[in-house]
């Protein structure tokens, strides 16, 4: 047993981050993990794996489609799954293994093993007992379940199993329609698997914008994904290694079944609280079985710290970061502060997706007058070069004071363009600030500048 | 002669001259721009966009050749062959594409574009040789937008085999042997695309280090590359002259003879000034540049010049930004040259970008603080399999507002614009720190090098 200023339940980008911080700031401070390696549900079954994959079978996309209208002739290539999923590996081993050369530096102590809050300032792991002054929770989330559907992580899987399946299936059914669902489906459509969509609403990506919404979803239909909208999932069968789905559309209650290799599922997170003992403590929970946190990341016991999957808000690993930062100030007696009014968020598909701050629909809802500047990709000159003219640019700003709330795109390099606008709406930037600023030519960026030409008086190339 | 009468005559159909006519009809400024080319100048036709086609080209058939011996990234594929004559045709259909999309640009705008080349009576008239005949043009504003063209190697006549990088980019077949003079940016992106296409490159450069307006830190990972990649760099090196018959560049000091099958010459641009009767009108220069003030006024009422014919950066945005400016003011609005910034990119291997301050720019007696941030400690990098390369930070010690931001590395050339926006908004490197960047995204090594700053990197 040891005492340590602060103890840090959870590895994954929040703990991690919040342990060195912890470090940093002078605390002495361990961070408890139970799994073989640091880095969590993101560095181990999450967005950094999804990642690898996704940029292997973009590389593969690229062959088939686009080489040969630009001169690169030759055989189709084929995949080689066992040496993609070693690629894929391999990233994961270098960034985790970072994680850990960053907590020898900086003298955080990995305590080995799952935790436990017998009560406030202790933690106990295996036989253990430790004690700390301040307690984090950031033990992060795991895939939902949903009723009728029995997870093998064989032939149905989470997006765990999906990110280590023996072989690319020939087909695929995906349950729901989220960023964790279109990210997946897209890598086996590009390997090859016949990829089947199944969505309980309307609409692909719930919450985004409404044209990014529409704009994604025709592309990836061409793409070659199969959707099913408005459909309730009621079981899944697995006989013999093959799967039956069975949905019922909401519209006329009629039951389908579908057939495929593999089912994933991937009908949203749900906070992983498990073996922590919160019940016994009396922590406060939100009615969707999210710690409820003040405006401190403390819970309602003291001393006892929260963030990342675990309470609410988006399940991002930024976001998580950025909590983890803060709260290892606030417990260092700084002031760590998040801005949760500006969160991007991103999809690694072809074209990617991001957004970040309000959309047009959470602006009216709120009654707040606003101007929509749009430019397409079509306009610019590198995504033309490139074959990636697909899709666009929303900047959203207000009708009166031209501030910037928000951005939508679609469009290539789109995780890496929305972080200029939120740098921007951090300032409070109108517009007119971002239209202002000399963007590089010839790069995708030209097309956020445009968009914000067109909430003022007009783009130059459309 | 025909004669025609306008508000605004914009001579050069590039991007600083087609911006701002295209921006000035909208305004409502009666405009009429001259080209004698094709619209789109050198950045559209034998520029920017032609050799960033044949760069992403290069990059992906060289991505290709390397995963036939056995990539890591699992995917199984024979070397591909690579179908030149094709690839020339995609990216002329690329450039063709935007060409006339400027076309269209102007047209809805309501430009009245006359094809032909400009030459001055006085400054505010100016005499076209069209295809129909010769047009004269009265107009009360003229703005010169003529550009730049490639500057030569005396004793190096452009001809034949040697190149200038239009002709490079026009080439049938990628050169076997392949002598690239000078390693300027445009002499590396080049001469780096060739190489992936297969030709043996040589790239000489008098001066002692490639592109001598950065650090020596900042372009070693492009240097590592050429060496990577197998070509050969020969620093200090003039040369002394071309031998067609032997086709041989000859080489100073007690260097062998270079035999090679084609010479690229780019040491650089100069503004293009003459044969319009610019002489005559007596405009003050600022050396071979025509001087103008923050409105892109030159020494004359009523004349304009933009671009790469006006001291500074020689890069398509800056001469559009300026064309904006032209237009606005010619509408009668109010606005002036106050950018903090223009950012640069070379589309090199990797890409390097800057704006603002480089560390040896900080004025004297100004205490400034660099950082630096790795993108081998970047996710987003470890998965593209891309980690060279850093994001760089230079604050002003006193205050720790950004006074520069420098990069090289897997996609910068996205990144840059938003660094712009940070140096524009006057940041401190406090306020990028604490503004959330998306995980995994290349752009985090931004925040971790602005938190390094202000206190330590979350993953440094």
């Amino acid at each position: 047993m040891a005492n340590y200023d602060v103890i840090i339940i959870g590895a994954g980008p929040g703990g991690y981050v919040c342990a060195i911080r912890c470090a940093q700031l002078g605390l002495k401070t361990a961070c408890v993990e139970g799994r073989e390696t640091l880095g969590g549900t993101c560095l181990n079954v999450g967005c950094i794996p999804s990642k690898a994959l996704l940029h292997a079978s973009h590389m593969l996309h690229e062959a088939e489609h686009n080489f040969a209208a630009m001169g690169l002739k030759g055989k189709a290539p084929s995949v080689d799954w066992p040496q993609m999923l070693a690629y894929k590996d391999e990233t994961i081993g270098t960034n985790t293994k970072g994680i850990e050369f960053l907590f020898k530096k900086n003298k955080v102590d990995w305590i080995k093993g799952w935790a436990s809050i017998p009560a406030a300032g202790k933690v106990k792991v295996g036989e253990e007992v430790h004690e700390a002054k301040a307690i984090i929770i950031a033990s992060g989330s795991e895939p939902a379940s949903l009723p009728g559907v029995e997870v093998d992580e064989k032939t149905v899987v989470t997006s765990t199993g999906a990110l280590a399946l023996a072989k690319v299936p020939k087909s695929m059914v995906v349950i729901g329609a989220g960023v964790i669902g279109l990210e997946l489906g897209s890598v086996y459509a590009r390997l090859g698997a016949e990829v089947t969509v199944v969505e309980y609403l309307d609409a692909i990506t719930p919450g985004m914008d409404g044209e990014v919404q529409k704009t994604f979803q025709r592309i990836l239909k061409k793409q070659g994904l199969n959707f099913v909208m408005g459909a309730a999932v009621q079981k899944t069968e697995v006989n013999r290694g093959k799967a039956k789905v069975t949905y019922k559309l909401k519209k006329d209650d009629s039951e389908h079944v579908l057939e495929a290799e593999t089912v994933l599922v991937a009908t949203g997170r749900k906070p992983y609280t498990q073996g922590l003992g919160l019940d016994a403590l009396g922590i406060e929970m939100t009615k969707r079985g999210q710690i409820a946190v003040g405006k401190d990341w403390q819970t309602s016991v003291k001393g006892i710290y929260a963030i990342g999957d675990v309470i609410e808000g988006p399940m991002l690993a930024h976001k998580a970061e950025d909590e983890g930062m803060a709260v290892a100030e606030q417990v260092a007696g700084k002031h760590g502060h998040v801005n949760y009014g500006v969160i991007p968020g991103v999809i690694y598909t072809t074209p990617e997706v991001a957004t970040v701050g309000a959309t047009e629909d959470s602006l009216k809802a709120a009654g707040v007058a606003y101007k929509v500047g749009k430019f397409s990709f079509m306009g610019n000159a590198r995504a033309k070069a490139v074959f990636q003219g697909e899709g666009f640019v929303k900047l959203l700003a207000d009708k009166e004071t031209d501030r910037v709330l928000g951005c939508h795109i679609i469009g290539p390099g789109a995780g890496d363009l929305i972080h200029e606008i939120c740098v921007a709406m951090e300032f409070g930037a109108s517009a007119e600030d971002v239209a202002l600023t000399c963007h590089a030519h010839p790069t995708f960026s030209e097309a956020v500048r445009e968009a914000a030409l067109a909430c003022g008086d007009g783009p130059i190339h459309s | 002669m025909n004669e025609l009468r306008c508000s605004l005559l914009v001579i050069g159909g590039g991007p600083g001259g087609y911006v701002c006519a295209s921006r000035a009809a909208r305004l409502g400024v009666d405009t009429i721009l001259v080209e004698g080319n094709r619209v789109g100048g050198t950045c559209l036709n034998v520029g920017c966009i032609p050799s960033k086609a044949l760069i992403h080209a290069a990059d992906l058939y060289h991505a290709a050749v390397m995963q036939s011996r056995g990539g890591m990234l699992g995917i199984t594929v024979a070397a591909p062959k690579l179908d030149f004559a094709r690839t020339q045709e995609w990216s002329r259909g690329v450039v063709d594409k935007l060409c006339a999309g400027v076309g269209g640009l102007l047209e809805r705008s309501g430009v009245k574009t006359l094809k032909g080349w400009a030459r001055f009576r006085d400054g505010k008239t100016v005499e076209v040789e069209s295809e129909t005949g010769p047009v004269l043009v009265r107009a009360e504003n003229v703005v010169i937008a003529t550009g730049s063209r490639p500057a030569e190697v005396p004793g190096l006549a452009v001809g034949g085999r040697v190149l200038d990088s239009t002709a490079a980019l026009a080439l049938p077949e990628p050169p076997a042997r392949l002598a690239v003079i000078g390693a300027g940016y445009i002499g590396l992106e080049l001469g780096t695309a060739f190489t992936k296409l297969g030709s043996k490159v040589t790239l000489i450069e008098a001066g002692p280090s490639i592109l001598p307006q950065y650090d020596e830190r900042l372009t070693r990972p492009v240097r590592r590359r050429l060496g990577d990649l197998g070509i050969e760099l020969r620093l200090g090196t003039r040369s002394t002259g071309w031998n067609d018959a032997t086709g041989e560049l000859g080489l100073d000091g007690d260097n062998d003879p270079l035999g090679v099958d084609a010479v690229l010459v780019t040491v650089g641009r100069m503004p293009c000034t003459d044969g319009m009767g610019l002489d005559e009108l007596g405009l003050r220069q600022n050396g071979p540049f025509i001087e103008v003030d923050d409105r892109c006024r030159t020494s004359m009422r009523g004349v304009y010049a933009i671009g790469d014919v006006t001291h500074g950066p020689m890069l398509a945005h800056r001469a559009m930004a300026q064309g904006e400016i032209v237009a606005d003011v010619v509408a009668g609005h109010a606005a002036a040259w106050d950018k903090a910034c223009v950012p640069a990119v070379c589309f090199t291997d990797p890409e390097i970008v800057s704006v603002g301050l480089l560390p040896a720019e900080v004025p004297e007696g100004v205490a400034s603080k660099v950082s630096e941030f790795p993108f081998r400690a970047n996710g987003r990098a470890l998965t593209l399999d891309d980690t060279d390369g850093f994001v760089r930070i230079v604050s002003r010690e006193s205050d720790h507002v950004i006074l520069g931001i420098q990069a090289t590395g897997p996609g910068v050339s996205e990144l840059v614009s938003g660094f712009a926006v940070a140096i524009e908004a006057g940041l401190r490197a406090e306020d990028l720190a604490g503004t959330i960047h998306a995980h995994p995204t290349l752009s985090e090594a931004l925040q971790e090098a602005a938190l390094m700053q202000v206190s330590m990197a979350n993953h440094g």
